[in-house]
């Protein structure tokens, strides 16, 4: 069992450095003068930006499957995206140009993507069923969607142009400058969640038993909704709103592991969230010369049809 | 050893008024009566989920209220059964059954040789050990339930509450949890055990004594007869 896990996760390591290697060095090979400007200022953010936005996007869709007691909870499908999104949207069009940095993106982000995930909690609470709360999730989405397209009517056509760049979902939108500081918060988020290991492992029994073995659930709860937030939120703001890696990979690595140690779960969700997510950006470098394709695009071509044969599963 | 003070029990409303009442540990107490009466309320103050209304209860050395306030005391004090556990998908039965050590591991659960084995022994006690890599899903009521009473054996505290534990349970199974959760109990004379349920005669059946709920009252029957029961409820 445990040899099987360390099999898989050595495995998918060496995947990734292989994916890496490809993804660095064989599609965007170094040329001319510049090469060396090129690959620090464009080639290693895009390539740091599909491997932090899939680990972090994996392990927050872990964290609300785990906090919704719902294996087809994720940042995506549950609006956390469209939280983050709508608040984004209201800094780009309501802000002084002065405003817009680093700091005021992702705070407003992890505001919107808080806010989200805390109104989805308590709505969760109300209604009995998976499908009910994946519909709400569906509808907040549009909710938020229509206020945006509301929203953008006021605006200039600069601002209209920089937000639907945006919300199509991109791993070239990161600077080199910003690398570092979404680096330190997925890997701020990855640290926080190993604490929450033994918390998370009880939690899949339910909140009683939980109760019962010594969890603290409340406190728990909020954490989790405030380490996913803070997750889903900063990759949203970097990287625009990246569908089904969440929803889909956590439940590729239970079904992989046959475990629900999240101790290895959050080991190989972040090691497979980044492999999706490079790989896609691999097979997008290799479509370059005839198509360019958005990555939100990939994600739900192959993310899509698997959640649905998990829902089909499901019944 | 649980002690109950002027108690009063229930939600909104007071369910039942306990005087006085002394319980010594080393026996498995069984909780009769009708639908309704608030055994499941009573339980679910046991276990520190419901504060009292009114009054003071202590489980061995600790007043409730402070096991209440603290989970991680609370949890090496007092394990609880449900009366049916349905299952998590990819969560084997050794997985399960070793979630009980939760409340004594470090913050990343790591198990640690003593607690592997200390989960095989009860493993093998329940005969459990050749299910022990079965997803829970795939186990059939009753091994789901004897899993139950392993992970709360493997808990390893002196006070083990059960919810109807052998309700949906076939007579052989029924048997075999109640032979086992007599078992634990006898090995430690500090232990104690408290568990609902309906089956007022197997119960008589095997001697222990009854805790009757009736009309907001608790009585003790140290040596019940099917007459003395009948006549409470």
């Amino acid at each position: 069992m445990m040899q099987r896990s360390i099999q898989l996760l050595l495995g998918t390591g060496i995947v990734l450095l292989l994916l890496t290697w490809v993804h660095l060095f064989v599609l965007q090979p170094a040329q001319g003068a510049n090469s060396s400007m090129i690959f620090w200022e464009f080639q290693v953010p895009r390539l740091l930006s599909a491997l932090l936005a899939g680990a972090g996007l994996s392990l927050s869709g872990l964290l609300m499957q785990n906090l919704f007691q719902n294996p087809m909870a994720g940042p995506y499908v549950l609006g956390i995206n469209s939280g983050a999104s709508l608040f984004i949207s209201l800094l780009i069009l309501g802000a002084a140009p002065s405003f817009l940095n680093e700091f005021s993106y992702v705070s407003a982000a992890m505001t919107g993507a808080f806010l989200a995930a805390s109104f989805m909690f308590v709505v969760s609470k109300r209604v009995q069923n998976i499908q009910s709360l994946l519909v709400i999730g569906l509808m907040f989405a549009s909710f938020t969607g229509a206020i945006e397209s509301v929203l953008q009517s006021f605006a200039a056509p600069e601002q209209v142009k920089q937000l639907f760049i945006w919300n199509m979902g991109s791993l070239q939108q990161m600077s080199a400058a910003q690398a570092p500081w979404l680096g330190a918060i997925i890997v701020f988020g990855i640290v926080a969640t190993l604490f929450l290991v033994k918390g998370l492992n009880a939690l899949v029994l339910g909140d009683a038993q939980a109760f019962q073995l010594g969890v603290k659930v409340k406190q728990l709860k909020i954490v989790i909704l405030f380490v996913t937030a803070l997750l889903a939120g900063s990759i949203t703001a970097y990287c625009g709103p990246i569908a089904f890696v969440g929803l889909a990979i956590p439940n590729l690595s239970r079904a992989l592991l046959k475990t629900q140690d999240h101790f290895l779960l959050i080991l190989f969700s972040v090691l497979a969230g980044s492999c999706f997510l490079v790989a896609i950006d691999v097979l997008i470098l290799l479509l370059d010369p005839w198509l360019s394709i958005p990555v939100n695009v990939l994600t739900a071509v192959i993310g899509a049809p698997y959640v649905a044969y998990l829902m089909l599963r499901q019944r | 050893m649980i002690t109950i003070q002027q108690a009063q029990v229930g939600y909104q409303t007071t369910l039942i008024d306990i005087a006085e009442l002394v319980l010594p540990a080393g026996q498995i107490y069984a909780l009769i009566g009708r639908n309704g009466s608030g055994k499941s309320t009573l339980l679910q103050t046991l276990i520190g989920q419901l504060p009292l209304r009114a009054g003071s209860m202590s489980l061995g050395p600790y007043a409730l209220t402070e096991l209440q306030s603290n989970a991680a005391l609370r949890a090496r004090q007092v394990s609880f059964v449900a009366s049916m556990f349905t299952g998590v998908e990819a969560l084997t039965l050794h997985a399960y059954v070793s979630l009980g050590r939760v409340p004594h591991l470090g913050a990343f659960g790591r198990l640690q040789a003593t607690d592997l084995q200390f989960v095989d022994k009860v493993l093998q006690a329940l005969n459990l050990s050749d299910l022990a890599q079965k997803d829970t899903r795939k186990l059939s009521d009753g091994e789901r339930q004897l899993a139950s009473l392993a992970r709360a054996i493997v808990q390893d505290t002196p006070l083990m509450v059960l919810d109807e534990p052998a309700s949906f349970l076939d007579y052989f199974n029924r048997e075999l949890l109640l032979d086992q959760l007599l078992h634990w109990v006898q090995q430690d004379t500090a232990r104690t055990a408290v568990f609902s349920s309906h089956d007022i005669d197997l119960c008589l059946q095997i001697g222990i004594p009854m805790l009757v709920l009736h009309q907001h009252k608790l009585t003790l029957l140290t040596k019940p007869t099917k007459q003395e029961v009948m006549a409470l409820l």
